[in-house]
């Protein structure tokens, strides 16, 4: 393909990206520059690089910062591990009964994120399941506080994500040449042996997607902790997105919202740079 | 993987495989139930798991006031989106094209979305249905059709501003959106635009085209070039040669795509809500529901509207399952 025609078929997307993506995203930057309030939401003052200062001095910041990487450490093994059991014993099954079992699966994943928490969220509000289950078993009302809350929340959120871990490897599954099992079955392995030393090495790059997406997704987490929570902060629950939230609305200071997530931007492509580097050789390999 | 044969192990598995169905649904099933209680038995001291199930929450969400002829109404919409699946089903036997008879039926149920709130005084809920339906109909089309050509074109081109095209998809795909809701806000603002379908449908093409670019192009990467080359042989320009060869051929791609999008689309909920007071979606609408959650006679209603919010999504969904899935995997397995 000339280089001219690659231009012309990729005009309209690339437009539509710079326009809305890397215009916006500096004119973010800027925004961070300033003291804004809702009220003063037109007449912006310049204050340089204050709010980057007040922001990194923030204990709440890196409260929130710490909470979000704990998040990730125990999420998103547990989904991967979760995940890839799931997909093995669906692997196991055919036909019908196989779409059936994938469909309701798939469920936590296809329910938006914000509905799904409120329902989620039913079985432990008073007449809910679980907080009947609760008084009856301990004679206490069920409240939540730092710990429980922190507790539900690491729940739902694997509840959420292995829908998509659990797809990953059931479609990686699908290619597994046959013939190298029964190879291997042939030398004597058993079942254990053939996942372990044949399954997981086919599956390496999935299992590195999937590690990858899943670790860029909890630094964006939002929606459940914001139902979850409802921004109290006596959950002291906050992430990285809450936290950001909060400091734009709940606080008032627009200008300083912008300037936690154009620190998080930064934080984030950084730390996305091993990434890009081997998608980047890949990529000049394949050509 | 060969199948187990041992019949104990297999009783196993699908036992297994029970208590994951038990673990992804329970939720849903129980607000299910809820929705079909009365406030009374939603709020009893003990769960109950067998009631009077009513479907007077389900009105409340729907209906601002319940006409005379209810029952005659709500039959005639049985019987009219009855008759439109009989005639589906049928397509194919029809002496019409296949293709008019599902646009017919496309124009059909719009004429009835359309026509509805006429005959009936239709809840806010309506409004936020529709809304959803033109936000994510237009979001859907213009993501896929203008992230189609740019995927062709990566996936064929060798040069190096295609990969870096592809490295700041990645980058963008990543960041949060909360560092755009002040700029666009402002933008919006100031250019009209903010409150109007345009603004929405634009965005959110926008902040999902890295997602669509990728997922494309990993589709168009599994056709052979000798098909286009072929054709362009013949005389064709590239993009005749795209449109009449390329793109028959990665359908089944085209749709899981739409798929995903549609999916991103009905998830969104930050955006949305900054973007549009009175355009709201089903998600944004659902967020006043919140706050309210222990308002004790709130659960019934909550709960309908929790479930009449998500169904359209998980109907499309679960039909095209097949598609989902095989889509996850060629975007994974490329990638």
């Amino acid at each position: 393909m000339k280089r001219t025609t690659f231009f012309q078929f990729t005009a309209p997307s690339n437009i539509v990206m710079i326009v809305l993506l890397i215009f916006p995203l500096m004119y973010a930057v800027w925004l961070g520059m300033n003291f804004i309030t809702f009220r003063t939401i037109n007449e912006p003052v310049f204050v340089g690089l204050e709010n980057f200062r007040t922001v990194l001095a923030d204990p709440a910041f890196w409260a929130s910062l710490r909470w979000t990487l704990i998040i990730v450490v125990v999420t998103v093994p547990i989904h991967m591990i979760l995940g890839f059991v799931i997909a093995l014993f669906l692997d196991q099954v055919a036909g019908k009964m196989r779409a059936f079992y994938l469909a309701a699966a798939l469920i936590p994943m296809i329910v938006v994120p914000l509905i799904g928490t409120i329902i989620f969220k039913q079985l432990f509000d008073p007449p809910g399941l679980v907080a009947w289950a609760y008084k009856t078993i301990t004679g206490n009302l069920f409240i939540f506080n730092a710990t429980s809350m922190k507790a539900l929340i690491l729940v739902h959120t694997i509840w959420i994500i292995t829908p998509w871990a659990i797809v990953l490897f059931f479609a990686g599954m699908q290619t597994l040449p046959e013939e190298q099992v029964d190879a291997s079955s042939i030398d004597g392995a058993n079942r254990l042996q053939q996942i372990w030393h044949v399954m997981i090495p086919h599956l390496r790059p999935l299992i590195l997607l999937t590690l990858l997406i899943a670790v860029m997704d909890m630094f964006r987490l939002f929606d459940n902790v914001f139902v979850l929570t409802r921004l109290n902060p006596v959950f002291g629950a906050d992430t990285v997105m809450t936290y950001n939230y909060r400091t734009a609305t709940v606080v008032n200071r627009l200008g300083l919202g912008n300037a936690v997530a154009v620190i998080l931007v930064i934080a984030i492509v950084v730390a996305l740079i091993p990434l890009l580097y081997v998608s980047y050789r890949d990529q000049i390999k394949a050509r | 993987m060969r199948p187990i044969t041992n019949p104990l192990a297999r009783i196993g598995v699908h036992v297994f495989l029970w208590a994951v169905v038990l673990y992804s649904t329970a939720p849903f099933i129980w607000t299910i139930l809820n929705s079909f209680k009365t406030k009374r038995d939603a709020n009893a001291a003990t769960p109950k798991l067998i009631f009077d199930p009513t479907l007077r929450s389900y009105a409340d969400v729907l209906l601002k006031s319940a006409p005379d002829n209810g029952v005659l109404i709500g039959f005639g919409i049985f019987a009219i989106v009855l008759m439109l699946v009989v005639v589906g089903f049928l397509a194919k036997r029809l002496p019409l094209p296949t293709k008019y008879v599902y646009w017919g039926i496309a124009g059909a149920l719009a004429l009835l979305v359309w026509g509805l709130p006429r005959v009936v005084k239709t809840g806010e809920i309506y409004d936020n249905f529709t809304n959803t339906v033109i936000i994510a109909t237009g979001a859907v089309l213009i993501s896929v059709a203008i992230g189609s050509v740019a995927g062709y074109a990566l996936a064929r081109y060798t040069g190096i501003s295609g990969i870096v095209i592809l490295l700041a998809a990645i980058v963008f795909r990543s960041l949060p959106r909360l560092g755009y809701i002040l700029p666009f806000y402002q933008v919006g603002q100031d250019t009209g635009l903010w409150d109007t379908y345009w603004l929405v449908i634009i965005v959110l093409v926008a902040i999902n085209q890295p997602f669509t670019i990728w997922m494309m192009r990993a589709f168009f990467m599994t056709v052979p070039r000798e098909i286009e080359n072929a054709a362009m042989v013949d005389g064709a320009t590239r993009f005749g040669a795209f449109w009449r060869v390329v793109i028959p051929v990665v359908w089944p791609g085209i749709i899981a795509t739409s798929l995903f999008m549609l999916l991103l689309v009905y998830h969104e909920f930050i955006l949305i809500s900054i973007l549009t007071q009175s355009k709201q979606t089903l998600t944004v609408a659902m967020a006043q529901f919140i706050g309210g959650v222990s308002v004790p006679g709130s659960v019934p209603r909550q709960s309908a509207a929790a479930v009449i919010s998500v169904i359209p999504l998980v109907i499309v969904v679960l039909i095209f399952q097949k598609q989902f899935v095989r889509g996850i995997g060629a975007g994974a397995v490329k990638g």
